[in-house]
């Protein structure tokens, strides 16, 4: 994973985390600016469903800016705020268990909607095959994500696409370092059958060509 | 014992976080275990193929979080507190207004609504004008009457049933002896005609019996005679047959040899006559 300004930036976060658990109100909106991106994209990955993701996002933030101030250290503050928002994420999971409405995503294609993916894609200067390729991958990606289960997918997605190591997932998750690297053992197990049945791999996609 | 990695040994190696001589340990194992090494390329390659997911852009609202802390009022555990104690108040009242009295005293549990009247006790003053002596005078009184009541019953009725059986008594023995003395002539008479009946039955029976005897012993020898003479005679047809066809056999054959006989003796003598015509010529 190549690290951005904004990795940098986020693991030199500590000033700014001192001043907004002291409450600085300018602080706390920077920290948020921060680490948005982080938590939108875990729990977008987590639903596969913008809104959600949206809806999880914000109550993540509103908490983490009610409860800075209970923070213990600060150091851990990573891993306090994934705790936050899988907590938010298993809350909401509850509560699609109870409603069985139909999410409005599934009746309306948001994606289609929006601006064309090349207009923000890194890859604008590839082919148009090879762009339509990367978009189908991903998406079948995202499909087997989503065929996880809920335990499994919080590991993986945090792994993977957070970058978290396993002693910062036992630590949002309350759990041993070893039940995370089982849980993450049996869910990239269960992604490789996945994909297998979808019939993807390195040959069929074309990837690392 | 052969060094095997463990399933969380092979996802700290997988992510690099593993260090010093496990990470050796590991590394010589894979170097040994193709199949391993093959299993852990396939979740490297997998890996890869997860990398190829972006993260998406994505712009972070505005977030208001109000400065003011919560009055106290509001909190959610001083609601159920305020809650429980206001239900309370209003069953209290409804209690006080109702004039809702409970008790418990001497294993009665009493609930009332308004306010409680003295039951009126005359046990209590009936008692007090009695004494003991006289309660019991009272009771030996009425049972000496009502022994005298029902000893009288008692003889009334004991007579009253002397009566009856004694009645029943002199009635059922003059049916009886009446009874006795009709079955007894009765019986003498019906003894005879009975015997007599017999008699008569059993000799119909036998003379019956012989008479179907004999006849049916007649028919069945008469029907025996019958077919043995039948038999007989189709044996003597039978039989007479057989000779007849014999004879006719015997008398085919004597033709036949007649006729061979005569057919040789006929080639003989032609033979012999024209030997001689021969010898005649010579």
């Amino acid at each position: 994973m190549t690290e951005t300004l904004l990795d940098i930036a986020m693991m030199h976060s500590d000033t700014l985390i001192a001043r907004a658990k002291a409450g600085d109100q300018n602080a706390q909106g920077k920290v948020v600016q921060l680490w948005y991106k982080r938590i939108y994209n875990f729990s977008f990955k987590f639903f596969q469903d913008h809104d959600m993701a949206m809806e999880v996002s914000q109550k993540t933030f509103i908490s983490m800016c009610k409860n800075l101030p209970s923070l213990q250290e600060n150091t851990r503050f990573k891993s306090w705020l994934y705790k936050i928002t899988v907590n938010y994420c298993r809350e909401e999971v509850r509560k699609r268990k109870g409603s069985r409405s139909l999410s409005f995503d599934v009746v309306w294609n948001r994606e289609a909607e929006d601006s064309p993916q090349w207009e923000s894609s890194t890859q604008r200067f590839d082919s148009p095959e090879r762009q339509y390729q990367h978009r189908e991958l991903a998406d079948v990606l995202q499909e087997a994500l989503i065929e996880l289960n809920d335990e499994q997918r919080e590991v993986v997605i945090m792994k993977e696409y957070e970058g978290l190591k396993f002693r910062e997932i036992a630590e949002v998750l309350n759990i041993s370092e070893n039940t995370v690297k089982s849980r993450m053992y049996y869910g990239l197990d269960a992604l490789k059958k996945i994909l297998e049945r979808k019939n993807i791999n390195k040959e069929t996609i074309g990837y690392g060509l | 014992m052969a060094y095997k990695p463990s399933e969380q040994d092979l996802m700290a190696y997988l992510y690099d976080e593993m260090e010093g001589e496990e990470k050796n340990a590991i590394e010589k194992y894979l170097l040994e275990n193709a199949t391993a090494r093959i299993e852990l390329d396939k979740l490297k390659s997998l890996r890869g193929m997860m990398g190829q997911v972006k993260d998406k852009e994505v712009i972070a609202p505005p977030i208001f979080v109000g400065e003011h802390q919560q009055p106290f009022y509001r909190a959610p555990y001083f609601k159920t507190i305020i809650s429980i104690a206001a239900s309370l108040l209003v069953v209290m009242l409804v209690g006080k207004f109702s004039g809702l009295q409970i008790g418990y005293h001497d294993q009665e549990l009493k609930i009332s609504f308004g306010e409680t009247k003295a039951q009126p006790v005359q046990s209590a003053t009936v008692q007090n004008m009695l004494s003991e002596q006289e309660v019991q005078k009272m009771i030996n009184n009425s049972l000496a009457q009502n022994n005298q009541v029902m000893q009288s019953s008692w003889t009334e009725t004991q007579k009253k049933l002397d009566a009856s059986v004694v009645w029943n008594l002199t009635v059922s023995s003059s049916k009886i002896d009446k009874l006795v003395k009709e079955s007894s002539q009765a019986s003498q008479n019906q003894i005879r005609e009975f015997v007599s009946g017999m008699q008569t039955e059993n000799m119909r029976l036998v003379k019956n019996y012989f008479q179907l005897n004999s006849s049916e012993q007649k028919q069945y020898i008469e029907g025996l005679l019958v077919d043995f003479s039948k038999y007989l005679q189709q044996q003597r047809n039978d039989d007479l047959q057989v000779v007849q066809t014999q004879l006719k056999s015997l008398e085919n054959n004597t033709d036949l040899f007649k006729q061979e006989t005569e057919q040789i003796l006929t080639s003989i003598i032609t033979t012999v006559g024209t030997s001689k015509s021969v010898g005649a010529r010579n």
